[in-house]
């Protein structure tokens, strides 16, 4: 997108994209911009996808779907009107979605996922697929998505009635910007030369009364609680063997011992820099600690083995393992953030300060920066491929960088499928309990069964008024004891997949529109942190109960 | 006025008139036709989650919907809220919005309100059978509430409308169901909201640290100083390029980076972030259970639901509890324990920090006297010299205080207890 100076006045696709600017940034916003998705199947659930899409600014939607408009199509989807009925819906969603933003191209093609995947593979695969990200809405069958490479980011959906579930596959997401609540770290306990020596000047007069010559009480308030904590931690350990305070009574006791240095003999009858000093012991002093996630990252082989194709993910984070590693850079440590919060203080004391904690998180920046120079040297790849400003954003966020793994459709939808799936499965029936416990997993259960019902026989359980509920409601049951036999798992019917195979032939593959709107959020979220590469994206599977307004996450 | 009928509600009906394995043993669909078919349903806003919720209403198969709105329609709502088109720029937002879905969703009636909900009596809001929010001010959720919580007669069922509430930031969002004095109103919620910490204005003035610091030294100072009694417009371009000059000027002379027009813009307008998709979530559940209560299709929401979607996908779904002394849905003054040597000024300081009170410009009295005006100047001559004296010298232990603010849609009671 053109983008102007940040300090200029915003240009006017700045102003219309202002409030979603604000979370994922021109780059986030480059990234939708350059996608192109497909939606397979116009039903009220895909088109309230798309349209969550559209509005953001995604590149460009193509709309696959062979069906005409029936008039019961009007009363569940938004983006169709009274003169579609009878003419292709695909493309008449593409004209009505297409009205919500000039900015996105949209097309359509008449035809089925069925064929499609059948006649034209070429448009699912990787490399010659105009398509960046793919999303099948139900009903779909079985076989057909086990045809999609695994490599294009894509997302199946059912919404039947109040249930709907969201499963996603991919090739392995490697996130940067996860957008934590604060990239805060104080490393009290590793503090470097010049913090110490900055603790040393601002706080050397700390204990001595104003009329001995101290600091005036102006002064005194106003030394940044960082540097209170820093000192009194030297005068801790020099107290107790060199050791910090690590239990939560040490904690206290510490607490204590700022406490009783406060001067009470001001107005308000405290200091607003102790308390927050004090208030911050619990949450500050304690060791510099690697996150599981980070250390999935830095312990994956991709990044203690880089290659020449990799992604420069891998680069930098191999670069980071090696900072951690030499002692004459991080020692053990992961590079510092920079974050640093707001605290009582004197402007320019706060100012340098914040300058020691962005100068060392610019030191460990280009130490990995130099690292990973030297990697693309040896791999033989460009050294300037990677900019200091890319290893800074991993660098800042390096305890919280992820690595998503996504299972493929395959090893779920396999019959029988592996053994991952069957003791995920598993072990979430077993964990059930409708009082403490009630996951959703007897909704995934049912929803299984009524793919498998979809995917064999061809019709939508309940669909048929006239067919007898209790005969589709044992043809289901039979369904979902198939499947679950071929996980290996013996028990009889569980009352609530009962319920919810009463629910869900109720349905009889009818969308309500407020649970096809509801999921087409949640889809479009998901889709939006998949392109941006920003937040985390769900691992790999979502469903929502809309009688209870309920989600439960599970990797399948 | 019909709801939902024929092959267009093909699946709508098809769900509705098959009891499901939640549903009650006497659920019978057909009786509520009549109820239905007079289902007057009041949706407050036409932003990012009213859009949603009138689409959603509407293809719920509810044909005679109002809509009340005060605002128009800017540039930057277009990213979400997708019934208005550039074109539309400057119009009301109700008034396009519900001339849109007519125009789309066939037999439905939507009347738009270009009003404030305040200008509307009780006579008008008791038409209803339900009333959706989807609002983006603190304020007009608290004066609904209110309104709704206060027209209840126990004795006539008619007169409690449920409220479902939505509300969104960036990816998170929460949706709700309160029954007027039956269930937690947003009254017993309303320290849940993140207290908003106004930066002290001697860190402004003297020792700012942070960009935003500089900013609202230039809005909450230096605008004033520099141009009197001339209101600044948040909207107007120019002011806000001014405020940004401004701010970077004195950033720079305390070298503090990271000022920039957006974000001066985002300070001085405390602007949310919003996105299609978050309002499509946290609309549709609204509109879900909305239609649950209606119909008895399926047990509605008991009470709270809070959608997390920026790791991940979370929900918590919760039952909120109704607070005891509640100022809108309890029914006794709320007991207060304050030491009796602070000023009535500290007082006042004090219940303008408290996250579950939340004012700005107290007028207080007791039985006995008056404590503090704010207006007429004339009273608030009279009055201000009391702000100076201490409580102990103005009321008893236990003593009740009326105290009304322009924020507060209601007389907020306290009985004053002094600490010993």
């Amino acid at each position: 997108m053109a983008s102007t100076a940040p300090s200029g006045m915003p240009s006017s696709k700045e102003k219309k994209y202002d409030r979603q600017l604000r979370l994922w940034g021109a780059d986030g916003q480059n990234k939708l911009e350059a996608s192109h998705i497909a939606l397979f199947g116009a039903s009220a659930a895909g088109c309230e996808i798309l349209k969550n899409l559209i509005l953001p600014g995604i590149g460009r939607f193509t709309i696959i779907d062979d069906k005409k408009v029936e008039e019961s199509d009007l009363g569940v989807n938004f983006f169709l009107d009274d003169d579609s009925v009878g003419k292709s819906r695909a493309e008449r969603t593409a004209a009505l979605l297409g009205e919500l933003n000039p900015d996105v191209e949209g097309d359509y093609i008449e035809d089925s996922f069925s064929n499609l995947v059948a006649t034209k593979p070429e448009l699912f695969q990787p490399g010659w697929t105009p398509f960046t990200h793919i999303i099948v809405v139900s009903p779909f069958n079985t076989d057909d998505v086990l045809k999609l490479s695994p490599e294009i980011p894509t997302f199946l959906v059912h919404s039947i009635g109040s249930t709907a579930m969201l499963r996603i596959s991919a090739s392995t997401r490697c996130v940067v910007d996860t957008h934590p609540d604060t990239l805060i770290d104080l490393r009290l306990l590793n503090p470097w030369e010049e913090l110490s020596a900055m603790v040393a000047e601002k706080t050397k007069d700390l204990g001595i009364a104003e009329k001995d010559g101290g600091m005036s009480d102006h002064e005194h308030g106003h030394v940044p609680y960082v540097l209170l904590l820093l000192k009194f931690l030297e005068d801790w350990k020099a107290a107790h063997g060199g050791n910090p305070p690590s239990t939560y009574a040490e904690k206290n006791a510490f607490k204590d011992m700022i406490r009783n240095s406060m001067r009470m003999d001001v107005p308000g009858g405290s200091e607003e820099n102790y308390e927050e000093a004090i208030a911050a012991v619990l949450k500050n002093i304690r060791a510099a600690e690697i996150s599981s996630h980070t250390k999935a990252v830095l312990e994956d082989p991709r990044c203690i083995n880089p290659t020449p194709e990799c992604e420069t993910f891998w680069i930098i984070a191999h670069a980071v393992r090696e900072f951690m590693n030499r002692d004459d850079q991080g020692a053990g440590l992961l590079p510092l953030s920079g974050g640093f919060p707001d605290m009582k203080a004197e402007s320019s004391t706060y100012v340098a300060l914040q300058n020691i904690y962005r100068s060392r998180a610019r030191r460990d920046a280009t130490f990995v920066h130099e690292n990973a120079k030297a990697v693309l040297r040896k791999l033989g790849r460009d050294p300037e491929l990677i900019t200091l400003d890319e290893v800074s954003l991993f660098t800042k966020h390096a305890n919280f960088v992820r690595r998503i793994n996504y299972r493929t459709i395959a090893a779920e939808y396999n019959f029988p499928p592996d053994d991952f799936h069957k003791k995920a499965v598993t072990s979430a029936l077993q964990s059930y309990n409708a009082e403490w416990n009630p996951s959703l997993i007897y909704d995934y259960v049912a929803l299984r069964a009524w793919q498998e019902y979809y995917s064999k026989i061809g019709q939508l359980p309940g669909e048929d008024d006239n067919y007898l509920d209790s005969d589709i409601r044992e043809q289901m049951r039979i369904t979902a004891v198939d499947y679950l036999s071929s996980i290996g798992y013996q028990s009889n019917i569980d009352h609530r997949l009962d319920q919810m195979l009463q629910e869900i032939i109720r349905a009889g593959g009818s969308e309500l529109h407020v649970i096809a709107s509801l999921i087409g959020g949640i889809v479009a979220q998901e889709i939006v942190k998949v392109i941006t590469s920003q937040y985390v994206p769900v691992n790999n599977t979502v469903i929502f109960d809309g009688i209870k307004s309920r989600t439960s996450v599970f990797e399948f | 006025m019909t709801f939902a009928q024929g092959p267009r509600w093909k699946q709508l009906e098809r769900v509705r008139n098959r009891k499901g394995a939640f549903t009650d043993d006497d659920y019978a669909p057909q009786d509520q036709a009549e109820f239905l078919d007079d289902c007057k349903i009041l949706v407050i806003g036409a932003g990012g989650l009213g859009c949603e919720i009138l689409k959603n209403l509407a293809l719920s198969g509810f044909t005679n919907i109002h809509v009340i709105d005060m605002d128009t329609i800017d540039l930057s709502n277009l990213n979400r809220q997708f019934l208005f088109r550039e074109a539309d720029v400057g119009k009301p937002k109700a008034e396009v919005a519900a001339r849109f879905v007519m125009k789309r969703v066939k037999g439905c009636t939507i009347t738009p309100h270009y009003c404030a909900i305040q200008d509307k009596d009780t006579d008008f809001y008791m038409q209803f059978k339900l009333v959706i929010c989807g609002l983006d001010s603190v304020e007009a959720r608290r004066w609904i509430n209110s309104t709704l919580v206060d027209m209840v007669d126990p004795n006539v069922m008619e007169t409690l409308k449920p409220l479902v509430d939505g509300g969104t930031e960036g990816f998170k969002g929460q949706s709700r169901v309160i029954l007027p004095t039956i269930t937690s109103c947003y009254e017993c919620s309303l320290d849940m909201l993140t207290p908003q910490t106004a930066v002290p204005i001697c860190t402004l003035a003297s020792i700012p640290r942070q960009p935003a610091h500089c900013i609202e030294w230039a809005s909450i100072l230096e605008w004033p100083r520099v141009f009197g009694d001339k209101k600044m417009d948040t909207d107007n371009p120019e002011h806000i390029q001014w405020l940004y000059e401004a701010a970077l000027a004195r950033a720079k002379e305390f070298n503090i980076m990271g000022v920039t027009y957006s974000m001066t813009q985002g300070v001085v307008k405390n602007i949310i972030p919003a996105i299609a998709s978050t309002n499509a979530i946290i609309a549709a559940s609204c509109c879900n259970e909305a239609l649950k209560i209606l119909t008895n299709m399926n047990p509605f929401l008991q009470n709270y639901m809070m959608y997390t979607g920026d790791e991940g996908v979370y929900t918590h779904t919760f039952e909120h509890q109704k607070k005891e002394g509640c100022p809108v849905c309890g029914t006794s003054a709320i007991d207060f324990e304050v030491s009796p040597d602070i000023t009535l000024a500290d007082f006042i300081d004090k219940l303008k920090e408290q996250p579950d009170i939340q004012i700005k410009k107290p007028t207080i009295t007791t039985q006995r006297r008056k404590l503090y005006f704010q207006a007429p100047p004339e009273l608030n001559e009279l009055t201000r010299p009391n702000l100076d004296k201490k409580l102990s010298e103005l009321a008893d232990s236990g003593e009740e205080f009326a105290i009304t603010d322009p924020g507060l849609p209601f007389n907020l009671r306290l009985n004053v207890i002094f600490t010993k």
